[in-house]
């Protein structure tokens, strides 16, 4: 192993050396067809309506109805023309534009959509509504990943995620309750998620102790600690200890009356906004300044990293601290935001599922923000289908966040690489 | 370099040695049996036992109540109690088999989710007798009693009373999972407000739960409240305005939605379930119309006491409106806001169901099975 450079090698830069890859058109391909056949040709014939304001959008814009025969038809076939243009690609040896996939994906879920709401009981849903709902689903997900992705790009496996999203919203709930302050609530999840990060970096750094166990154990530990202290404190005097009130919602005039859009992005609590600058913040942060190159040159190669004289387990430290504190703060979306008091294993088990975004984002935290979002909508869409009363059975309707994750990650994503020191505890010597 | 490794690997299986022993002295604190001898100096050294199901025994709901059952029990009665709870559906069976080591008389075992471990513990222990709350199968031994509510026949009323109250003409339901304990009450919703369209020829449609198919909206668990809160809305949004959650702690979730949605204007209520949740969810009592309750608290005391008695039998439990086993709660603030005519049709349909006239179906009922 020659350490002559920090920088990760680029998946683009490998991707130009190898063969024309068939397996993005030919997945398109037989999603397109399959689609032709159930859009197209099974459509049902009644319309799909879809809601696109709600009551308090500025600008009321009627709600949008389309034919489920002619929508799904329109959708299966400019599928086909995607998938015969990756095709024709494919042959001449040219690579495929990022936005072929992308538009295939949201015209099949255009088409899914229209296809599963024209075939309900109820024919409309309402558009402002899912998304809204998506989004509060997503929340914690998203600080979760986003600590994943800290403690991971240096080369820590953080598996207690779930253990850190549940340690903030019990402090948050009971600091906010006994102060009287919810951000000081706030301020308590991150500070308890640190925590919790701060036995899994002892640990995992210090002692060397596997990094999977310490995590799963602490999932145990802090399930056990909240349950314990919820069951025999909390639930005597909620009064005193777990009535938190919640965080308001703050409105940016004008902004937030923008129909579908403006509830998500300016219509929320300071957990929301402080979500979108997270995100932002700390791709910027890995990737923009010398911070980041250091974090990942550890999480890549941390011998190397040593040599030009990082220390690289101060850096693996800190970076698993804050990676818990942003996870806290994820927590307290469900005590201080969601509702208003703290009930046992609140978090349910949201944070592996943070974890599943994590790998299939990428360990980026763009990536992992948008596979969130994407789970998040998997899930309220299914929630919602049930609610119109759709032909397609429940059951079914829960497997889709898991379906839409197996075929992005298998037929578009593509070969997702962990920090190549991840999990590796490093001893100097 | 060799000496340095062998340092490390102390260490590491130290570190680890240390943190796991933590773990288990936490989870010992949650599991391990707690026992709470009776103050009365002529406590007999009969002990009556319960393990609860992964809600927990303060989920506001069954598991609660019945424990409340167990506690009255023991200062009524002068008898030792023992309580375990369950985190996960692993822990069941290892629950059991440590009440019956710790020589308890009748165990009591909250829950469906239970159902098996019990049958399997209750035949390899035939000496020692147990009570299931909510789950009755014919292959039980003899040494087990199960408490069952047909609990349709109260939920059949308040589908009557959310078909009434409904501005919006749409009333809806939702479970934590689709289980016989979780869809009896939605399917006697259903029916209920299916009674109060033919009665007053209206056409009250009903979200979230199709008898025909078995099929509705799940949140999937018992735990994710903030998931309910997102159904709630969705319900909300579609034009629902009377939720009856079937979901345990979940519940809070769909109460703070409606919460939210009445801090703007709109008055959407509430239909709790299994305790009266006015008393039992006070934060949320500005929007708790009624409950869809079982009396399992009492039903659980007479239980232990028969066994106490030495009248312990197999012959299951079943509460009824007829027995006060299941009932629609009080009002309580909304009182004042229900019509004195639907009050009284109530009562009505509620004699009407006793008495046979109206029949409450559904293939979850215990008098069904």
């Amino acid at each position: 192993m020659s350490a002559t450079t920090l920088t990760p090698t680029s998946p683009k830069a490998a991707a130009v050396d190898k063969p024309v890859s068939w397996k993005v058109p030919v997945t398109l391909s037989v999603v397109a067809v399959a689609a032709l056949v159930v859009f197209g040709s099974m459509a049902p014939g009644a319309s799909a309506t879809f809601g696109i304001s709600t009551d308090r959008d500025l600008l009321q814009l009627p709600a949008l109805t389309v034919s489920g025969v002619a929508g799904g038809w329109v959708c299966a076939l400019a599928m086909l023309a995607l998938a015969g243009y990756s095709v024709y690609l494919a042959r001449a040896a040219a690579k495929l534009p990022a936005w072929v996939p992308i538009v295939f994906g949201a015209l099949f879920v255009v088409g899914f959509l229209i296809w599963v709401v024209a075939g309900a009981r109820t024919t409309s849903i309402s558009l402002a509504g899912l998304i809204a709902g998506s989004v509060t689903l997503a929340v914690p997900l998203v600080f979760g990943s986003l600590s994943g992705v800290l403690c991971e790009r240096a080369g820590v496996v953080n598996i207690a995620i779930e253990g850190q999203l549940l340690g903030g919203a019990f402090t948050a709930a009971v600091l906010s309750t006994v102060t009287g302050s919810v951000y000081v609530g706030l301020l308590g999840a991150a500070v308890a998620g640190a925590l919790v990060s701060l036995i899994l970096a002892i640990f995992s750094i210090k002692y060397v102790v596997n990094q999977i166990i310490v995590g799963v154990v602490l999932n145990v530990l802090i399930s056990g600690l909240t349950g314990y202290l919820f069951s025999t404190v909390l639930t005597r005097d909620p009064e005193h200890f777990n009535a938190p009130g919640r965080l308001p919602i703050i409105e940016i005039p004008f902004l937030s009356a923008i129909p579908i859009i403006g509830p998500i992005l300016f219509r929320q609590s300071v957990v929301g906004y402080l979500m979108y600058i997270a995100v932002a913040a700390v791709w910027f942060g890995l990737f923009k300044t010398k911070w980041g190159l250091r974090v990942r040159a550890v999480g890549e190669h941390p011998q190397a990293a040593d040599t030009v004289g990082i220390k690289v387990n101060r850096i693996r430290f800190w970076n698993v601290i804050l990676g818990g504190a942003i996870a806290g703060v994820g927590g307290s979306f469900f005590t201080l935001v969601a509702v208003d008091s703290f009930t046992k294993d609140i978090s349910g088990g949201r944070g592996f599922i943070a974890l599943a975004a994590l790998i299939f984002g990428r360990w980026n935290p763009i990536g992992a923000f948008l596979a969130a979002l994407l789970f998040g909508f998997a899930d309220n869409l299914q929630s919602l289908l049930t609610i119109i009363g759709t032909p397609v059975p429940s059951q079914f309707m829960a497997m889709l966040p898991y379906a839409v994750t197996i075929f992005a990650v298998a037929g578009l994503v593509g070969r997702s690489r962990p920090p190549a020191a991840d999990g590796i505890p490093y001893v100097k010597g | 370099m060799k000496n340095s490794l062998r340092a490390l690997q102390r260490r590491t299986v130290a570190g680890a040695a240390a943190i796991s022993a933590t773990a288990l002295m936490l989870t010992a604190c949650g599991a391990a049996p707690t026992s709470t001898g009776s103050a009365s100096a002529s406590a007999s050294d009969y002990t009556a036992c319960m393990v609860s199901d992964s809600g927990g025994f303060d989920d506001k709901s069954f598991n609660q109540s019945t424990y409340e059952g167990l506690k009255k029990a023991s200062t009524e009665l002068g008898i030792q109690e023992k309580h375990v709870q369950s985190k996960a559906d692993t822990d069941y069976g290892p629950n059991l088999r440590s009440m019956v080591q710790a020589n308890c008389k009748l165990t009591v075992t909250v829950g469906f989710l239970l159902g098996d471990a019990t049958k399997e513990i209750a035949t390899a222990n035939p000496k020692s007798h147990f009570a299931i709350v909510d789950y009755i199968d014919p292959k039980f031994p003899d040494n087990v009693k199960p408490i069952v509510y047909d609990t349709a026949q109260a939920a059949f009323l308040a589908g009557y009373l959310a078909a009434a109250e409904s501005k919006t003409g749409k009333v809806a339901t939702f479970g934590g999972l689709n289980i016989p304990t979780v869809t009896i009450f939605m399917d006697g919703f259903a029916d209920g407000v299916k009674y109060y369209n033919q009665k007053k020829s209206k056409s009250v449609q009903v979200l979230g739960w199709d008898k025909d198919k078995k099929d509705g909206t799940f949140v999937g668990d018992f735990k994710q409240v903030d998931k309910g809160k997102v159904l709630t809305q969705g319900f909300l949004d579609q034009g629902a305005d009377v939720i009856l959650p079937v979901a345990g702690p979940v519940g809070g979730g769909a109460a703070a939605a409606i919460k939210e949605a009445n801090a703007k204007g709109a008055t959407d209520k509430l239909i709790w379930v299994d305790s009266d949740g006015y008393l039992t969810a006070p934060e949320y009592k500005d929007v708790i119309m009624t409950s869809v309750q079982k009396t399992m608290t009492d039903a659980v005391e007479t239980v232990i006491k028969q066994d106490k008695d030495g009248k312990f039998s197999k012959t299951p439990y079943v509460g009824t409106l007829a027995n006060g086993g299941v009932a629609l709660a009080p009002f309580h603030d909304f009182d004042s806001k229900i019509d004195a005519g639907t009050k009284s049709e109530l009562d009505q349909l509620k004699k009407d169901i006793i008495s046979g006239a109206v029949k409450v179906q559904s293939p979850s009922s215990p008098q069904q099975q």
